[in-house]
Order: structure tokens, then C-alpha cells, then sequence
């Protein structure tokens, strides 16, 4: 470094200091830089008023910064990295493997963005019940706020529909809705149950045409499964 | 002054050699032990609770990437946060004014080539003696060092703030500062 000139040492501290306290500016600055770089004596010179400016931050009495505060800082410097949704779905633990043969084709029309980078909380569950040929793939995408499911094999019995139900502890049945003709549907999931989302058990029963009547499941569960977080 | 203690030293200097490895486990409890004393810096230069928030996060961020780079810096390590809290907080500052200039966080610069850090050698018996000597200046020269140091004040800003020429302002304060480091080192 030979674009400063040589400084007495003692302006040298004083610069030093003025570095500390943010009172050099412009190329003055820059050039203070590029020598705390080089300088060992320098750089030491500007720890030393660090030091000792520190101390006027003493009688400055802490303050408990938000909860809110470090989550977001946290949250900003560790962002949960999901799998994708797919990578997911493989290695789902409670999918039988007839089924799990299949979940690749299953799951392509169900999950429409194998290009979202960072999924929200995916629930899923295999529905089947014994006596029962009824069985289906159920993915609720909390970040869409919906049911994805696909019919594997079974119908709903002549003259009857297939209705949907969530169950949670301590609840009645709520019931999602008459599931529409055909293998691949999609239920809204009402926002109240997205808290509960992780606790929920997914059931079909065989209802009269139009559904439940007066809300109240009245026909045999036709399939069952509590979902699981991928 | 009630810190560094020395075993709060010795933790937290390990905690940023951990946090320096990338340890977020001992980030989340140097957040823990620290945080509050750097909140309450970012509130004493920033006015409103929402920027010192903000200036913390940035602060904290900083404390992330470069927490490699202390070891080579020879502060302390309760010095090297603040320095951190503080600068952040006058660039936040100042980011509000016109010709901004970030002063950055100089403690992070301090990249001391070679393979023998120096400490700084300003003992803490000695940086506790700064508010009684501050007080002891001529009451002008004690508040232009600290509205230079907690509020961001420029020469500029002092100069205006003492109703005095730029010059004269620069002439006062390094007396200033000559004064209180031998105040300080006797």
C-alpha cells in the first residue's frame, strides 16, 4: 500500500478511531479499508477503539426481541427444505406395494405441479377396509388446501354414492361431500380442519343418492385410513 | 460492565467457533444468550421496534456468514456482536438520508493476515473506565463521540448539530479522542 501517505502514528489512531465510529466516508473509507486488509497494526488500531466505544452500548439494558422475530430469522436462514412432492409419495411407508406400483401414474394427474419447488405439508393415506373392494390413494396438499383421490378398485354399490367424511377425536363425522363418478377427484378441505390436519382420518361410506341425510353417515364404512405426514 | 463475565466469554467464543462450523444448534442458543442485549442496541440507534427488529434479523444474518471470520479479528467476542448490532443499525439508519454510505460492520474486515491473530489489547478493566471519561470531556466533545457512535451522526451532522465549521468539528472530536484514550489508559 503506497497510495496513503505515511501518517504519524498518532493520526494514524485517530483515523482508526473514525473508522470505528463511522466518520470516515467516501474514498477515505475505502482507502481505511483496503488497509485494515493489509495492516495488521492498522486493523488492530480500529479493534482497539471498537473495544472501547463498545462500552458506551453498557448501560443499554437488554430487551427480549419477539418470539415472531426468530422464527422469521430462522425461517430466513434455514428454509425447511421439503422433498418434492414425488420423491415423497415414493418413499410413502404405508402404501401397499400393489399399490405402490401404480403411484407413480396415480399420482401424476393427482399432483399437477411436479415443478413446485418446496411443497407445504402433504397428508396421505391408503383407504380400504375389510369386506370391502373399495380402495383408494388420498394426498391432502395443505398448501392447495385440498383432497386428491384416486379410485384403485372397488365401487360404490348399485344405487348408492360413495361420501366422504373426516374424522377427527371428539368430533362427529364432517362430512367433505358426495365423491363425483370417475377414479380421480379433488375435495376442497374445509380451512377450520387445516389446524388438525396431521390427526385426521379419511372414511368412505355408502350413502343414499344425494348423500347422508342430515349430515349423519347412515351406511357401512367402505373404506378407512388416518393420513400420514409425507 | 456486567459482561463479557469470563466463562460467558469462554461460551460464547465457543458457540461462535460452533456457529463458524455451521453448528445451527449452537446459533439458535448464541441467539438465545445474545439476542436481547443486540435487540436492545438496535432499539437504542433505531427509532421504531419494527427496524430494530428488522436490523437484528440482518444483524443475526451477518453473525451467520462471517462467524468464521471472527476468530481473526481479535475482539471480543460480546464486542464483535455489538459491533455488529450497531453498525447494522446506523446502516439502517442512515439508509433514510441522503448519500447513504454503508459503514458495514467493520469487525467482520478485520481479516488480520497471518497465522497469529493479535487481540486487541484495550483490557476490559480499561474499556469500563469510557463512560466515566466520556463524562469527564468537555460535555460537547463527550456527546459528539456518542452521537457519532449510537445515533450515526457524520462530521457533517456533529457540525450542524454544534453550529460549527466542518473543520472545527473534525479538530474538536479528535481532541476528543485523544483525550479519552489517555483518560482511559492511565
Amino acid at each position: 500500500m503506497s497510495d496513503h501517505p505515511t501518517m504519524p502514528p498518532e493520526d494514524d489512531d485517530m483515523l482508526a478511531a473514525e473508522v470505528a465510529l463511522g466518520l470516515v466516508e467516501g474514498e477515505a473509507r475505502d482507502a481505511a479499508r483496503a488497509r485494515m486488509l493489509q495492516d495488521r497494526a492498522f486493523a488492530r488500531r480500529v479493534a482497539d477503539w471498537q473495544e472501547r466505544f463498545v462500552a458506551m452500548t453498557d448501560d443499554i439494558a437488554p430487551v427480549n426481541a419477539p418470539a415472531r422475530s426468530r422464527k422469521a430469522l430462522m425461517a430466513r436462514l434455514f428454509p425447511a427444505r421439503r422433498a418434492p412432492l414425488m420423491q415423497r409419495l415414493w418413499v410413502w411407508q404405508g402404501i401397499s406395494f400393489a399399490a405402490l406400483a401404480t403411484v407413480a401414474f396415480l399420482a401424476v394427474p393427482l399432483l399437477q405441479e411436479p415443478t413446485e419447488p418446496a411443497p407445504g405439508e402433504v397428508y396421505a393415506t391408503r383407504m380400504a377396509a375389510e369386506d370391502s373392494a373399495l380402495e383408494l390413494l388420498a394426498v391432502m396438499d395443505m398448501s392447495r388446501g385440498d383432497i386428491a383421490l384416486r379410485r384403485v378398485s372397488g365401487a360404490a354399490p348399485e344405487g348408492r354414492v360413495l361420501e366422504l367424511w373426516a374424522i377427527l377425536p371428539e368430533r362427529a363425522p364432517i362430512s367433505l361431500g358426495v365423491l363425483p363418478d370417475g377414479d380421480v377427484s379433488r375435495v376442497a378441505l374445509p380451512a377450520d380442519l387445516a389446524a388438525e390436519a396431521a390427526q385426521i382420518t379419511l372414511a368412505i361410506t355408502d350413502e343414499p343418492p344425494g348423500g347422508a341425510p342430515g349430515g349423519q353417515a347412515t351406511g357401512s364404512v367402505m373404506a378407512i385410513g388416518a393420513v400420514a405426514e409425507l | 460492565m456486567e459482561w463479557p463475565l469470563n466463562s460467558d466469554r469462554e461460551e460464547i467464543e465457543r458457540l461462535i467457533a460452533q456457529v463458524a462450523m455451521g453448528d445451527r444448534a449452537a446459533f439458535e442458543t448464541l441467539y438465545d444468550r445474545v439476542s436481547a442485549k443486540l435487540f436492545g442496541v438496535s432499539l437504542r440507534v433505531l427509532d421504531t421496534r419494527a427496524a430494530a427488529e428488522d436490523a437484528m434479523q440482518d444483524t443475526f444474518v451477518k453473525i451467520w456468514n462471517n462467524a468464521d471470520r471472527y476468530q481473526a479479528n481479535g475482539l471480543s467476542p460480546m464486542t464483535w456482536l455489538i459491533t455488529i448490532a450497531r453498525n447494522t443499525a446506523i446502516d439502517r439508519l442512515r439508509a433514510t438520508r441522503k448519500g447513504h454510505q454503508d459503514i458495514d460492520a467493520p469487525g467482520l474486515e478485520l481479516a488480520a493476515p497471518g497465522p497469529n491473530p493479535e487481540q486487541s489489547a484495550v483490557a476490559a478493566s480499561e474499556a469500563t473506565r469510557l463512560t466515566g471519561c466520556l463524562d469527564g470531556l468537555e460535555a460537547d466533545r463527550g456527546a459528539a463521540i456518542r452521537g457519532a457512535y449510537l445515533e450515526g451522526a457524520s462530521y457533517a451532522d456533529l457540525a450542524e448539530r454544534f453550529n460549527v465549521p466542518l473543520n472545527t468539528m473534525r479538530t474538536w472530536l479528535r481532541r476528543g479522542l485523544m483525550s479519552l484514550r489517555e483518560c482511559m489508559s492511565i
